[in-house]
């Protein structure tokens, strides 16, 4: 089993220290999902996934990374 | 807290309000047949029977319709409080079924007004459930992930 992180947090602070609440109108979630997302306690759709990562301007690999606890 | 969450603990207490202001009644007047006689009773049941699935439908349906207010994640968590909701309704039906046997098996037949009571029940159950399901559904969320 693996496990999706995101660097929503640090990207954030890059675009003009971002809100929360920002993000959250740019992206149409709620800002609850917003916190939840930067603390790892939910995986997005692919579709607010794609969103999140047009909200910053960059591929979505750039946010959301799969990492492989059998390290493979 | 999620505007949804906010929704579901509000809706959670007024159903709560509506069955222990039913409860007591039923309890102060001694005897279930009491429906058929006081109008207070009956007035309270009808109030129950409209006002709970009215409060769900205001509080939760129509008043998150903006994705700033109800998103992916809290559609996720209502349909999982689904489950919560039938496994209470069964379980609430399971417990009148048992009841009025064990307590009408002599009598060979149950009054009339077990009917309402069951309906209203069945619906307090069922809103009070899911408010809770949904309630339950972030706290998981907020722990697990």
């Amino acid at each position: 089993m693996g496990r999706i992180k995101n660097r929503i947090r640090r990207l954030r602070f890059d675009h003009d220290e971002m809100t929360q609440e920002e993000l959250a109108n740019r992206v149409g979630c709620t800002r609850q999902t917003v916190i939840a997302l930067e603390q790892n306690k939910y995986v997005p759709s692919i579709e607010l996934a794609f969103r999140v990562a047009k909200a910053f301007g960059v591929p979505l690999e750039e946010v959301f990374q799969y990492e492989d606890s059998q390290g493979g | 807290m999620a505007p949804l969450q906010k929704r579901a603990l509000l809706s959670l207490l007024i159903g709560l309000a509506f069955a222990i202001a039913l409860i007591v009644v039923l309890l102060l007047e001694g005897d279930v047949t009491a429906f058929n006689r006081d109008e207070t009773l009956r007035w309270i049941t009808y109030a129950a029977l409209i006002g709970v699935p009215l409060t769900y439908l205001i509080l939760i349906d129509l008043s998150l319709r903006k994705p700033t207010q109800l998103d992916e994640r809290d559609r996720l968590i209502i349909l999982k409080s689904g489950r919560v909701q039938w496994l209470a309704v069964i379980f609430s039906l399971a417990a009148w079924v048992i009841a009025l046997t064990e307590i009408y098996q002599e009598q060979r037949q149950v009054p009339v007004v077990f009917l309402t009571l069951i309906m209203i029940s069945t619906l307090i159950i069922s809103i009070l459930a899911q408010s809770l399901g949904i309630l339950l559904g972030y706290w998981r969320m907020n722990r697990n992930g």
